[in-house]
């Protein structure tokens, strides 16, 4: 069965490409098809189990099963992935390129599918490139700027791929099994440099996909250059990949290692520092895409950090934020999507005053930036407060006053989304604007609800959680620390949530009904150029909008800390890598001679390397 | 609201006695008068201890204070300001100029009389008017509210047309394009 | 339902006790401004007035749906938070304890720290649906400072919590009534980080860069009269009673009957207000960063006090 899914992903995403050419609509209908059906066959009839299919390639054992750990994630992948087929067929009505979206879409929801399933290495890994290559086709389709952004996200996917890679052959060479759970189970056999080596392999391989911070580099460029349809699922289900792998190497390795609270210590502060730097970039950035991409790389910050904390709170936090992460980013950059649809740009300084003409749009980015500032009765509350909670507790309390900062900060940037595409003067420019196709708004509006609920009913997801980390060696969570609706934290605090929300429900209505539905019949609309201006009467042309250097005040006190650019490191390091080619490519004389001196030194070397090894 | 005291509601009493005591100005600072209103705020004569105070903008003000001559530039947008203001509100008017002109009644851009452009509740007689006539101004604007006879605004919307023609008269290309009112 | 009518009650009197302080010390605080500057100074009760002038002004036009609701989210902010601080000490014996026992054991600082929060940003929406200029400058002035003052507010009430391993308001006020020393005393240092994040959050100068008269016109109520301007203003005051309540709470060991209440927020709220009267005001950048200086310092103190 679960091979059946994987082949009609594949042959769905090749005949959509063909279907493309002959008909566009044969290749939109195609398209939801190869989604939505595997997509719903898997949710209905796979179940948790260690051996779902075997197959032999090349004598090699490729072993699928679904762990209930990769069973959250599937859940994301598959959700965002069905949600986001439908948006994209009236996203990309009219562009260019439809037909390679829609295989590399297909073959990257089958390819995150596939990693979920691997129970080896090897497929794993098969499907790790798979899912790598589709997305770089994706972060290229517009044709823009290939030299720098596709280049800067292959070479970092290069880097952990190779990284992985070498990581399998040592595995594959010390304990001669590709199978994940050999490889966590005689963890202990292994020589401690290699304990300390595979770990850190795999944390570059996997920390480059989740984009912590010194490997972040190739993500706000690829986020915001790729087609805001595959964007929601590059931020939202594909960076998850990186977190998956995370888990594993972090739970299932480091724990067994002495030296390993040390790695999950200096990976949580690496995931704190990329919260607080990534919001930092976020607020200066002045295009919509850019900063839901920083954005995302901060949040993954925080998801990183519980992850590497590792209690089961911080655990609870950190997976229910990768739900609802996903949940909300996507979201959000459906919206951001849905306004270069209708407007054709996303920079805040050129578009503004949509929320009379993009409601839905507007009500469904209010929620998602609610739960992405972590403001109660939403879901992005829950997973925030858990996080904080269990910080503390840790005794990580210079982390949690960085995170603290890194979330506080959020407001800004969440605010200027919100001002930039809504808010503000409404300009003659764009009174031409209509709402997005229902096709668009639905699937947003959708995911946003999802955060409503989950904020108050958080243990409709929870569940599936619980047995996630009671497959990773957790005690149940059900009952201690949470019940219900009813957050606790091991020192007896707790937050009540269906209280919470009735009570702002209430207040809500009462000045809602006070102010809106008592006044909103006494008074009339008057346009945002019939504003105190000290009696001036703005002319047509005259453009009262604050979109230039909206947060100047607060990036004139962050400034001493966005000079140090990481980037800038790394083009030092790439001059320096130029310098050293330069004397290799010094060795090429193009002299026979030269190189037969060459093959007799190499020899030379390779008899006294076996002799001094092997006697 | 707007009627004798005879035939006030008893809402009407305690709205008067509550918009009388909170009066929030936006002085309108034409011309030299704007220099008395400094002292009548300040320490020496203080008119906060009458609930006056001053506003920002034109959306949370009560009383308009015109502080000196208007010339035609100045009157357009002191219209725009007036007609921005919400209900119930009142107008000022300080200083000789706003009555008859004062020293620029011959002038070939000012007007003479601001009671033609806008209503004006209270005039505060002087050249300059010291701060004690200011605030004596005020006291007789917060008899006339609790009395229920400062229907400026009333009238303005009466006699919209006849302030309207006398706005055009003196701009009409402004006042042509400019936007409804806003009460 | 007679136990949720009971609440309903409560509720309804606590907001009204926290409106007329709130109010009250609006008011009187105009008056000490005012004997400061060396003047008479409007009565006591000024505020009150100027509420009810606002609530009986007309408002003739509106700029969105986001102008209605965003006073609305600004009151939620107030109101909900108000129901998550203990007003009175806990099982106190005075005969009206019971009805300020609100929703008190169902959150925690930290939800209370988010929801405090939630009224900033329902604001900062619905200015920025007028349009002004002056209001959207505002905002990003007063979510810029929020970003300057949390850090040592956090870091006083991190180092209380790992202090005494909980993050609950009434468990930090058990802690005071069984040691019988405030808390204040206890941890000095995140007292003093705690009081500077105070004097932010109070926007008094010199970080009364929000409003900042004259030069913002008044920022994001730029565009509310009337109804809004009065929302906005019981809001802020019901707001600066449950900053003051919670203050009092964590650190000067809660109140057990109204009169100590009034007698320590009253105290509590002089440090601010007079600081503010003779001080200037600071450009947005200054007071942003003035944060991250000796109040971090002290901040940081405070949890070196707690973990030694």
């Amino acid at each position: 069965m679960l091979t059946l899914i994987l082949v009609i992903f594949l042959g769905g995403a090749i005949l959509t490409w063909l279907g493309r050419k002959i008909n566009p609509l044969l290749g939109d209908l195609l398209f939801l098809v190869s989604v939505i059906l595997p997509a719903t066959m898997f949710v209905m009839n796979i179940k948790v189990g260690d051996t779902i299919a075997q197959h032999t390639l090349l004598g090699i054992d490729l072993v699928w099963g679904l762990s209930p750990l990769a069973h959250l994630f599937s859940l994301v992948v598959v959700g965002l992935g069905v949600m986001l087929s439908i948006y994209s067929i009236s996203y990309m009505r009219g562009k260019e390129k439809v037909g390679m979206y829609y295989f590399s879409f297909i073959l990257s929801i089958m390819a995150m599918l596939g990693i979920l399933v691997s129970r080896d290495w090897i497929s794993f890994f098969i499907f790790w490139e798979i899912m790598t290559w589709s997305s770089y086709l994706m972060v290229i389709l517009n044709g823009k700027k290939v030299q720098s952004i596709g280049i800067k996200y292959f070479v970092f996917s290069a880097l952990g791929a190779y990284s992985m890679l070498m990581a399998l052959v040592i595995i594959n060479s010390q304990l001669g099994s590709f199978m994940l759970s050999d490889t966590f189970n005689n963890f202990q056999h292994l020589s401690p440099a290699n304990q300390i080596l595979i770990p850190v392999l795999l944390l570059v391989a996997f920390g480059v996909k989740s984009a912590v911070m010194p490997l972040h580099i190739w993500a706000p460029d690829a986020y915001s250059n790729s087609p805001m349809g595959y964007t929601a699922v590059f931020s939202g289900a594909l960076s998850k990949m990186g977190v998956y792998g995370l888990v594993l190497v972090i739970i299932s390795m480091t724990t067994q290692l002495p030296a390993g609270s040390l790695i999950r210590i200096i990976v949580a502060w690496l995931g704190g520092f990329t919260a607080a730097a990534a919001t930092l970039w976020a607020i200066t950035q002045d295009d919509g895409k850019k900063l839901l991409a920083w954005s995302s790389i901060g949040q993954l910050g925080y998801i990183v950090t519980g992850v590497a904390i590792g209690t089961p709170l911080a655990m609870l936090a950190a997976m229910f934020l990768v739900v609802v992460h996903a949940l909300f980013k996507g979201s959000l950059f459906m919206a951001v999507g849905a306004i270069e649809k209708q407007t054709g740009t996303t920079d805040f300084k050129e578009v503004n005053g949509l929320i009379r003409k993009m409601p839905v749009t507007f009500i469904s980015s209010l929620l998602s930036i609610i739960a992405l500032a972590g403001i109660p009765p939403l879901a992005g509350f829950v997973s925030k407060w858990m996080l904080y909670e269990a910080l503390i507790q840790n005794h990580n309390y210079l982390l949690v006053v960085l995170l603290f900062f890194a979330s506080t900060a959020a407001f800004l940037y969440a605010y200027k989304f919100l001002h930039g595409y809504f808010l503000g003067q409404e300009e003659p420019e764009w009174a031409h604007v209509k709402e997005a196709p229902m096709s668009m708004t639905i699937p947003m509006l959708l995911l946003a609800l999802t955060t409503f609920v989950l904020g108050t009913w958080p243990q409709l997801l929870f569940n599936s959680i619980d047995s996630a980390m009671q497959y990773l060696g957790y005690d149940a969570t059900n009952g201690k620390l949470w019940t219900d609706s009813v957050l606790f934290s091991q020192w007896g605090d707790k937050v009540a949530l269906q209280p919470v929300l009735y009570a702002i429900i209430a207040v809500f209505l009462f000045f809602a009904i006070f102010l809106y539905f008592k006044g909103r019949k006494a008074t009339r609309y008057v346009t945002t150029k019939d504003i105190s201006t000290s009696g001036e009467i703005p002319k047509e042309w005259e453009n009262l909008t604050f979109k230039v250097n909206f947060m100047q005040p607060f990036e004139r006190a962050i400034e001493p800390f966005l000079k140090r650019q990481i980037e800038k490191y790394y083009l030092g390091f790439g001059k320096g890598m130029e310098a050293l080619f330069d004397f290799t490519r010094r060795i090429y004389t193009g002299n026979g001679q030269t190189y037969a001196i060459y093959a007799i030194v190499f020899l030379a070397l390779l008899l006294i390397f076996r002799v001094s090894l092997f006697g | 609201m707007y009627n004798d005291k005879n035939s006030q509601k008893i809402v009407d009493i305690i709205q008067n006695y509550a918009r009388k005591h909170s009066l929030w100005v936006l002085a309108y600072g034409t011309g030299c008068g704007a220099i008395e209103i400094a002292p009548t705020m300040t320490s020496r004569y203080d008119a906060e201890r009458l609930g006056i105070r001053g506003a920002a903008t034109p959306r949370q003000a009560d009383v308009l204070l015109i502080t000196g001559y208007l010339t035609v530039k100045t009157v357009k947008r002191v219209v725009r300001v007036y007609e921005q203001m919400q209900d119930p509100k009142y107008v000022i008017g300080f200083g000789s100029c706003t009555i008859n002109g004062g020293m620029y009644y011959d002038s070939y851009n000012t007007i003479n009389l601001l009671d033609r452009y806008l209503p004006v509740d209270v005039y505060i007689n002087g050249c300059m008017p010291r701060p004690e006539a200011v605030i004596q101004g005020f006291v007789k604007l917060q008899e006339l509210i609790s009395q229920g006879k400062a229907n400026g605004a009333a009238k303005y919307k009466e006699n919209l047309e006849w302030y309207k023609a006398n706005q055009k008269k003196i701009a009409p290309k402004w006042f042509e394009r400019a936007p409804e009112y806003n009460w | 339902m007679e136990h949720i009518l009971i609440k309903i009650l409560g509720a309804i009197a606590t907001f009204i006790l926290a409106f007329i302080v709130g109010m009250t010390y609006g008011g009187v605080v105009r008056k000490i401004t005012a004997r400061v500057h060396n003047r008479l100074g409007p009565p006591f009760y000024q505020n009150f007035i100027d509420a009810l002038k606002l609530f009986s002004k007309k408002t003739a036009i509106h700029h969105g749906v986001m102008h209605f609701l965003g006073p609305a989210f600004l009151m939620v902010s107030s109101v909900v938070s108000l129901m998550f601080v203990p007003v009175l000490i806990p099982g106190g014996d005075s005969w009206y304890n019971s009805w300020f026992s609100n929703m008190i054991y169902d959150g925690d600082l930290i939800f209370l720290i988010y929801i405090m929060v939630f009224g900033s940003l329902g604001m900062a929406l619905g200015a920025g649906q007028t349009g002004n200029p002056n209001s959207s400058i505002g905002i990003t002035r007063g979510l810029s400072q929020m970003v300057g003052y949390e850090i040592p507010w956090v870091l006083a009430l991190v180092s209380l919590m790992l202090m005494y391993k909980t993050t609950s308001i009434v468990d930090f006020i058990n802690v005071q009534q069984e040691t019988g020393t405030w808390l204040m005393f206890a941890n000095p240092f995140a007292f003093i980080a705690g009081l500077f994040a105070l004097m932010g959050m109070f926007h008094y100068s010199p970080f009364d860069i929000i409003g900042a008269p004259a030069e913002l016109a008044s920022g994001p109520v730029s565009e509310n009269g009337g109804k809004f301007l009065f929302t906005m203003m019981s809001s802020g005051s019901v707001f600066s009673f449950v900053k003051l309540t919670l203050f009092v709470d964590i650190f000067m060991g809660g109140a057990s009957n109204l009169v100590v209440l009034v007698i320590k927020t009253f105290t509590l709220y002089m440090i601010p207000v007079l600081y503010g009267i003779v001080s200037h005001r600071y450009r947005t950048e200054q007071a942003v960063t003035f944060f991250w200086k000796w109040p971090l310092f002290f901040g940081l103190l405070a949890v070196l006090y707690a973990v030694l």
